[in-house]
């Protein structure tokens, strides 16, 4: 087991330097010429030809591609990610303050996912075709369908507005983070609520069900003990997937809530062509994503019996 | 004699699911004692695992089942029996053996702690005496290196220890009766033989009563002191195994005896096949069941059906549905 | 594929999507993008069925004008994305090797990230002066495109891969057909039969897409009516006029719940559900006057 870890491990190593020499590519070299941009806005319009090739020198915006991407791999690793376009402040002490703003995020909906899918998928399941299962049926899947920023609205509309309860902009205690962590949790609980929902059901129509009826459980006891550890792999799986894709939530509830996020910088740097910043946040989301992704292979590799056994072999 | 571990009586069982309803069982009676196996034949699909189980409420999800009729275990009546207290008379009351260890055992967990669990929950064991008991019913299925294969999940396991190990977690609550849904059909033909001695040494130390649903004649020979012969879920035939094997009555059960290579001396030649496919079973026609392939059938098997009437035997009654043999071989046996 | 547990009726709103974005031009009372100020923030008339906005533009017109922004941007999207996922998907599984390996990391890399990532990458990239000359829709349909294709060319692959191994693929080739007739005549039918299958269902994450980038000021620029700008637009006056972000909320999630609803089809169809309620009754009493039928010819039994 720990060979198959290690091979997925170099692969996601791979992946990201793979990914993030495509977007450096992108990023800073297909919109234009970045020195005339900060020029610009360090000189107004009248920013002459001269300043420009200033710039360019000084950033060594004229050596190839491939030189100035191992320049930048390299300045990154030491933790440089370069001075954003737009607040002309060094971009890790960007980090260093939204980051912590965005992990709390993910991880506060990280968690309310996860309680509010196995709660809904298992009651779901125990009620199986009745009525209470078409309604948790119908909460999932409005719940996978609605927009999360329509989803911030009317819990906006609710709780703050109607019932004046909880703060709805900016960061006031802890109960600012009530609102933007539902938003964000909403959509991946509902997918996950489905996965446990439909996996349970396949599990409870498998031979080792009726063994664990056989055996004298009941239902309960069948869909708890024999059901769920089975799908536990699916879980996990779909887990790391919406997890990662829990960042674009963010992206909307830091602009909608005001909180001052990665989610908030990345669109403010898309907005205000901060070509640096952008490079940045995407170097930050692919590392992210990627070991995310190992993560969750490692996790599902521990879960599962049957590749668990490879590592006695 | 005493009174049956498990009867059933006039047991009517309805199927239904979204594409198909099927009457599966239709007026079936039948008793196990203590100390006895019996077997239950027939083609798939004949309702004999519908029969056993179906009462058990043990049926896939999905389907429904309706039952009507009785079927007597430990004083109750399980059809009448509300679901949550069927299930408790399940493991401590009936042990069952599935067809497929591979699917029937769950892959995500070890096959000791669930031997272990259910000498507990059902034997009343402490977990120190629950886990010797486990392990000691492992190494009696024949399983080698027991306190090992205790940690071990399925995957780990060859099929035929898998199945050893099926069967030692049917028999970790001590139930009465140890149902045996085609054990060795999915097993090697060496390992069949292994398994059906297992469940011939069972019984023997045990004294506990086996129901063999089979359509492997051979098994009934080695195993089954009495027989059913399940048609399209009705009795074709029943009586004592070597009543129904050397003398059969019912022209379907000559026809499947005839169909298994080597079995009787007259038939050495070569084995026939019966003719034509099992009836429809989502319409339920007047008449006997057999009728349309059946080499004797006469036009009054297709209105009246026939009735189970006593041929012979000495102790176990040798019972068949077949008028017209009956009639024309002078087989009544009214005492 | 089997549609018997499709909920039909819930499909409505996809279709009146459909036809409310084919008709928007027949179906709208006013010009969307005119503002008038001297109808500022009404509620529902005679004049604006719905009501109208902050400049006096007609809701209604919006949510009508919205459904035909995105219903068309949704189109090129899926169409553009589909040819270059089944090409790149079916050129990396037919012809194997180096090709494979690098369409196989260049899949890799574009599902390293979630594609509305992507999306809002490229939308940065495209504000750069060298994309000067497309127009903001535009923009935002390549960068949708660009972020959607990764998908179905992983999905092509698996299934032309698949497909390639079946023995049938060997005895044509052995009856010398070429590789564009096996390939044309075997592997594409197969191909798109599932992916077609799969973006229909995909439709509902597309038209989400698209309103969360209008919603972040980087997809669909004003005056253009686009539901998740008209909502984005509404969040100032949350507190008064609740119906500007209510309306098109609701417009946008009926929308997408059908489509998801479609997908959800595909994927329980393999989950065993039992008979019920009056379907079962029904057998019931089918098999019970069978008995009766039999009984009366087999006389008292």
């Amino acid at each position: 087991m720990r060979r198959m870890f290690l091979r997925r491990a170099g692969l996601a190593l791979l992946l990201m330097l793979a990914a993030t020499a495509l977007t450096f590519a992108l990023v800073t070299a297909a919109p234009g010429n970045v020195a005339a941009l900060i020029a610009e806005r360090a000189a107004g319009p009248g920013a002459d030809g001269e300043m420009i090739a200033r710039i360019a020198d000084e950033l060594g915006l004229n050596d190839p591609l491939p030189v100035r991407y191992v320049r930048w791999l390299g300045d990154t690793f030491t933790g440089d990610f370069g001075v954003s376009l737009r607040t002309g402040k060094p971009i890790s002490e960007e980090f260093a303050e939204r980051i912590p703003v965005t992990a709390t995020l993910l991880a506060g909906g990280g968690m309310l996912a996860l309680f509010y899918s196995l709660g809904l998928g298992l009651w779901g399941a125990t009620s199986n075709g009745r009525f209470a299962d078409r309604i948790l049926h119908g909460i999932a899947l409005i719940g996978a369908s609605t927009p999360n920023f329509f989803v911030a609205a009317l819990l906006v509309i609710v709780f703050a507005v109607g019932l004046g309860w909880i703060p709805s902009f900016g960061l006031y205690g802890w109960t600012s983070w009530i609102l933007p962590c539902v938003t964000i949790a909403l959509f991946p609980g509902s997918v996950l609520a489905r996965v446990v929902r439909v996996n349970l059901q396949e599990a409870m129509a498998r031979p080792f069900a009726t063994t664990g009826f056989a055996k004298g459980m009941n239902r309960g006891e069948v869909l708890v003990r024999e059901a769920l550890p089975n799908i536990a792999i699916p879980y996990i799986t779909t887990f790391g997937a919406q997890f990662t894709l829990m960042i674009i939530g963010a992206i909307v509830v830091e602009r909608l809530f005001g909180l001052n996020g990665i989610g908030a910088f990345f669109i403010e740097a898309i907005r205000f062509r901060d070509f640096v910043g952008m490079q940045a946040v995407l170097t930050l989301f692919v590392v992210f994503f990627v070991s995310v992704n190992l993560f969750v292979d490692l996790v599902a590799m521990l879960v599962d019996p049957r590749l668990r056994r490879a590592r006695r072999a | 004699m005493s009174e049956p571990v498990y009867a059933v009586e006039d047991l009517v069982i309805d199927l239904y699911t979204p594409s198909v309803s099927v009457r599966a069982v239709d007026r079936v009676s039948f008793a196990i004692n203590a100390g006895e196996t019996l077997a239950v034949v027939g083609e798939s699909g004949s309702g004999k695992t519908v029969m056993t189980l179906g009462p058990l409420g043990l049926m896939p999800e999905g389907v429904t089942i309706d039952l009507r009729g009785s079927a007597r275990a430990a004083g109750k009546d399980l059809v009448k029996m509300s679901p949550k207290k069927l299930s408790s008379l399940r493991g401590g009351q009936f042990g069952v053996i599935f067809q497929d260890p591979m699917s029937a055992l769950n892959p995500m967990l070890k096959i000791g702690p669930q031997l272990a669990e259910q000498a507990r929950r059902f034997a009343g064991l402490s977990p120190a005496a629950a886990r010797a008991a486990a392990v000691s019913l492992l190494a009696r299925t024949g399983i080698p290196d027991p306190e090992d294969r205790y940690d071990r999940y399925p995957h780990e396991l060859s099929g035929g220890m898998l199945q050893r190990a099926m069967i030692a977690l049917a028999l970790a609550a001590r139930p009465r009766v140890l149902i045996a849904d085609e054990p060795t059909t999915a097993l090697d033909a060496t390992v069949q033989a292994q398994i059906l001695a297992l469940l011939r040494q069972i019984q023997n130390e045990d004294g506990i009563a086996v129901a063999l649903i089979t359509h492997d004649i051979g098994a009934v020979s080695v195993l089954a002191d009495r027989v059913i012969v399940l048609y399209a879920g009705r009795i074709a035939e029943e009586g004592s195994a070597i009543d129904v094997l050397t003398s059969p009555v019912h022209p379907y059960t000559r026809g499947l005896l005839a169909s298994v290579p080597d079995f009787r001396s007259d038939t050495a030649s070569g084995t026939r096949e019966i003719p034509g496919l099992p009836p429809d079973q989502t319409r339920v026609l007047p008449g006997c069941r057999f009728a349309d392939r059946c080499p004797q059938a006469e036009a009054s098997c297709r209105t009246k059906r026939p009735v189970l009437t006593c041929v012979g035997g000495n102790e176990v009654p040798h019972r068949a549905a077949c008028p017209i043999v009956i009639r024309d071989e002078g087989l009544a046996d009214n005492d | 594929m089997r549609f018997a547990r499709l909920p039909w009726l819930v499909l409505t709103p996809a279709l009146i999507f459909v036809f409310v974005g084919v008709f928007a031009p027949l179906l709208m009372t006013h010009d969307p993008a005119v503002q008038d100020y001297t109808a500022i923030l009404q509620g529902p008339s005679t004049a604006h069925w719905l009501g109208t906005d902050y400049l006096g533009r007609d809701l209604w017109s919006r949510i009508v004008g919205g459904a035909r922004t995105s219903l068309v941007a949704m189109a090129f999207v899926l169409v553009a994305a589909l040819v270059i996922g089944v090409v790149i998907g079916s050129v990396a599984g037919y012809v194997g090797g180096l090709v494979e390996t690098v369409l196989i990391s260049l899949i890799d890399i574009a599902l390293a990230l979630p594609s509305l990532v992507i999306a809002l990458a490229l939308m940065g990239v495209f504000s750069g002066e060298n994309f000067d000359w497309l127009s903001d829709y535009w923009k935002m349909v390549l960068a949708l495109t660009l972020a959607w294709w990764a998908n179905y060319a992983r999905m092509s692959r698996a299934v032309v891969v698949a497909e390639l191994q079946q023995p049938y693929i060997e005895a044509a080739r052995v009856m010398g057909a070429s590789h564009l007739w096996i390939f044309t005549r075997h592997i594409l039918p197969h191909v798109l039969g599932l992916v077609v299958v799969y973006a229909s269902a995909d439709a509902g994450a597309l038209v989400l897409a698209i309103a969360t980038l209008s919603f972040l000021g980087l997809g669909v620029a004003p005056p253009t009516p686009e539901w998740g700008q008209m909502l984005v637009d509404g969040m100032s006056y949350i507190e008064e006029y609740p119906n500007l972000v209510i309306i098109p909320g609701l417009a946008l999630t009926a929308v997408v719940v059908s489509f998801n609803l479609l997908g959800e089809a595909f994927a329980l169809q393999k989950v065993p559900r039992a008979l019920r309620g009056r379907l079962l009754g029904r057998k019931r009493a089918e098999r019970k006057a069978e008995d009766q039928a039999r009984v009366s010819v087999e006389g008292q039994a």
